[in-house]
């Protein structure tokens, strides 16, 4: 490796790292991307149109594809082989999502594209709790109109002006699909709660946009996408960075150490190869990490040396704090007036083309919660699954013509209504080096902590008590179970894949890791540029912001290396 | 009566991927734990790997585990799913669509939630098989029908399993699309929404709620 002298390195190929490099390149910068899982091209992987009668088993997850057979995931999930982690004694539930692939988890996520709002970056200032960011909402606003019309994103509709829900300039976003049935029936029941139901806006291309195909509506975004129609760092920004001829990527390099020079520079990584177990360097000027908040905290604490005895950037004990995922909440219901309805197809732009944003901004103080949620409201006759057979109870005995009918009468009856909110960092939430245990290559692993705070438990039944509200107005049953005890019904740690923090930004060394560009305070040729930067968890999903926040500070990164301070 | 024994469930799975199984089929086996394993009568060698963390899947291939259940259990799995969803006037019967092979498939998965069903499946078709396999037309039919009322636990679980397992295997196939009225997975160059009677069909709904 190396065979030539690169200007900067850049770890891992998701959302934060395939940003980096489409700047980093474009500004004509010598690249070189390291990324631990193997080479992924979606044109041809990818399982468009292919049926569950198809897959083994119909498609269900299993241990080896736990969010399905046609997840794109490869090589990964909760658990990833070879590669541990583990959960401190007496710690709430953690778990982590990692796939082993170029692009990392930009291949099968949701395509929810939320900007967070002005009140995100303050929260201490406007309730005294959190953090505030070293940045405000316009900071990053001219970052989030360029990533909305770099990377194609739906959900165009005049101007809202609601609380904390930013509107994208015209021009940033194309417009969404129609609502479909189930979208205008639970819409409905939200406007008579006086609740706003606005689209969603999802990074998905829904019009005509240039050197892009439009999007099919068919075949869900979760599995990638083979004509490139949504947003995969593979098939927006890998592409373009590599026909610049300054990228060159090597896969299958899980980056364990920043090595540093004499004088406390960064000169370069080091990595296993995961194929052959063989450990290689790589130099450069610059290194860049985004190999996902977990990930990039792991490296910073296993890069030990005289002078970060506690690992890199760590002197203040900052690397692997604040660590913080998505509130997360579901019931489903079922509904009986959405029985029978003429055939009708929901297969969508992938994502919702409806969501609920966040409506109790003033209301917060009587609330009981601090913080907010949106909803995210999945139904339709999507395509059959395994699941078929729960729109018939046990109770009802049916067979033949009778089944026949009563599975044609309920199919698409169902809505699913899922919370997403945000988390208040705390001090007992953040990851470090297990003592004890490594992975197959003896790189120590991490450990994790974790434990919700009151306010997202009582956030979590808030959000449980609004489903059934609406479930009832709308004359349905919820399905199963439902948990009304927040405590009860909220995600585990880490389970909505939201996990960010670990190496924020903020206004000094003592504070934070890094500063408003993500430059390290520590090292100043050591950048990161994924989701560890985050200072709060709204409860927006991360994917955008890691993109605004990446593409501003590569841009700063390039503008710092051509004035010759690095 | 006389007793007219069924029609033995042919498999619908392809020759070759049939020759592989022949001789993986038979004997119980009884392994740890108290947990039936099913496993090869003869020859042939047992495979029981999952498909693996990266398996290909624009063109799926087969799951690569041996299948465990015997002709007889086949031929069983096939008169409860025809049970189940018999041929309509529209649609074929879950046999022809290869339900049967797909429940062999899922007991025989090496996976977690799989082997857990997997007594429960094999143990019930061995009940209902000796029941329905050499017997006549009433009592076969009498057999079936005591199932969805059956009070024992193990029978009880055993009818949901198996329905559960017929009514997805069914509805995942193209037939089953066109049955359940499924007119997806389709390219369009555009989503026009929901059509004018979909409407009103929602438009009376919002009358009787109230919205």
């Amino acid at each position: 490796m190396a065979a030539e002298p690169y200007d900067v390195i850049i770890v891992g190929s998701g959302a934060g790292g395939g940003m980096s490099a489409y700047h980093l390149t474009k500004s004509g910068m010598k690249v070189l991307m390291l990324e631990a899982g193997r080479d992924y091209d979606p044109r041809v992987e990818t399982p468009m149109f292919n049926t569950n009668a198809e897959a083994p088993l119909r498609g269900v997850g299993t241990p080896d594809k736990p969010f399905g057979f046609y997840d794109a995931t490869v090589d990964g999930g909760w658990q990833v082989p070879n590669e541990p982690y583990t959960v401190a004694e007496g710690s709430e539930p953690f778990i982590w999502w990692r796939p082993r692939m170029l692009g990392g988890r930009t291949n099968h996520w949701g395509r929810i594209a939320l900007r967070f709002g002005p009140l995100d970056f303050k929260p201490r200032s406007r309730d005294g709790l959190g953090h505030d960011w070293p940045i405000a909402y316009d900071d990053l606003a001219p970052w989030y109109d360029r990533t909305e019309k770099l990377i194609g994103v739906s959900g165009a509709y005049p101007p809202q002006n609601l609380l904390n829900t930013p509107d994208s300039p015209a021009g940033c976003l194309m417009p969404s699909a129609p609502p479909r049935a189930f979208e205008l029936f639970y819409g409905r029941a939200f406007k008579a709660m006086g609740i706003p139901v606005i689209p969603m806006h999802g990074a998905v291309v829904t019009g005509q946009m240039e050197g892009r195909n439009t999007c099919l509506f068919a075949t869900p975004c979760g599995r990638g996408c083979a004509i490139g129609a949504n947003f995969q760092s593979t098939t927006v920004l890998l592409p373009p960075a590599m026909a610049t001829g300054n990228l060159t990527i090597a896969t299958n390099a899980l980056v364990y150490q920043v090595d540093l020079d004499k004088a406390g520079r960064a000169k370069g990584v080091t990595y296993v190869d995961r194929k052959t177990g063989e450990h290689h360097s790589a130099t450069a000027k610059a290194v860049v990490l985004a190999a996902g908040s977990g990930e990039t905290a792991r490296i910073l604490l296993n890069s030990k040396s005289a002078k970060f005895p506690d690992g890199l950037c760590n002197t203040h004990g900052m690397v692997g704090r604040y660590l913080m995922d998505s509130v997360g909440t579901g019931v489903s219901g079922q509904f009986p007036h959405l029985e029978g309805l003429p055939p009708t197809n929901d297969d969508g732009q992938g994502t919702q083309h409806t969501y609920i944003p966040w409506w109790g901004y003033e209301k917060q103080k009587e609330l009981g919660f601090a913080r907010g949620y949106h909803i995210e409201i999945g139904g339709g006759r999507h395509m059959p699954s395994m699941g078929m057979a729960g729109l018939v109870r046990d109770d009802e005995s049916l067979v033949g013509d009778d089944l026949r009918a009563k599975l044609r009468q309920r199919f698409g009856s169902t809505i699913g209504f899922d919370g997403r909110g945000e988390m208040i960092p705390n001090d007992d939430c953040y990851c470090e080096i297990d003592p004890v245990a490594k992975d197959r290559w003896g790189i120590p692993v991490l450990r994790f902590h974790w434990k919700w705070g009151e306010h997202e438990i009582n956030q979590a039944a808030h959000a449980v008590k609004t489903f059934l509200e609406v479930i009832d107005r709308l004359g349905g049953k919820p399905e199963g179970h439902v948990e009304t005890d927040g405590r009860k019904a909220i995600s585990k740690g880490g389970e909505m894949i939201h996990e960010i923090g670990t190496a924020r930004m903020g206004h000094n060394d003592t504070d934070s890791v890094v500063d408003q560009f993500g430059r390290s305070w520590a090292v100043p040729n050591l950048f990161v540029m994924d989701g560890a930067v985050m200072v709060s968890s709204p409860d927006k999903n991360p994917t955008l912001s890691i993109l605004a926040l990446a593409w501003r500070s590569a841009d700063n990164l390039a503008t710092v290396a051509k004035q010759g301070a690095l | 009566m006389s007793t007219e024994s069924p029609e033995p469930y042919v498999s619908k799975i392809d020759r070759r991927t049939a020759l592989a199984w022949v001789g993986v089929v038979g004997a119980a086996i009884a392994g740890g734990a108290g947990v039936v394993v099913y496993g090869p009568k003869m020859g042939g060698d047992v495979v029981t790997r999952g498909y693996g963390t990266d398996p290909k899947l624009a063109k799926p291939e087969k799951a690569p585990w041996s299948r465990i259940m015997t002709p007889d259990q086949l031929t069983t799995a096939a008169i409860l799913a025809d049970y189940i969803l018999p041929a309509s006037a529209t649609a074929p019967s879950a046999s022809s669509l290869g339900v049967p092979d797909f429940i062999d498939e899922w007991v025989s998965a090496p996976y977690p939630d799989q082997v857990k069903d997997r007594p429960l499946v094999m143990n019930g078709l061995n009940a209902l098989g000796a029941k329905v396999l050499k017997a006549s037309a009433a009592d076969r039919a009498a057999a079936l029908a005591a199932l969805p009322k059956a009070t024992d636990a193990a029978t009880q679980a055993f009818w949901k399993k198996v329905r559960h397992l017929t009514i997805g295997a069914y509805y995942t196939t193209e037939a089953g699309f066109k049955d359940i009225g499924y007119i997806g997975n389709v390219p369009r160059t555009s989503d026009p929404g929901p059509s004018d009677e979909v409407k009103a069909h929602l438009d009376r709904a919002f009358q009787q709620l109230g919205l």
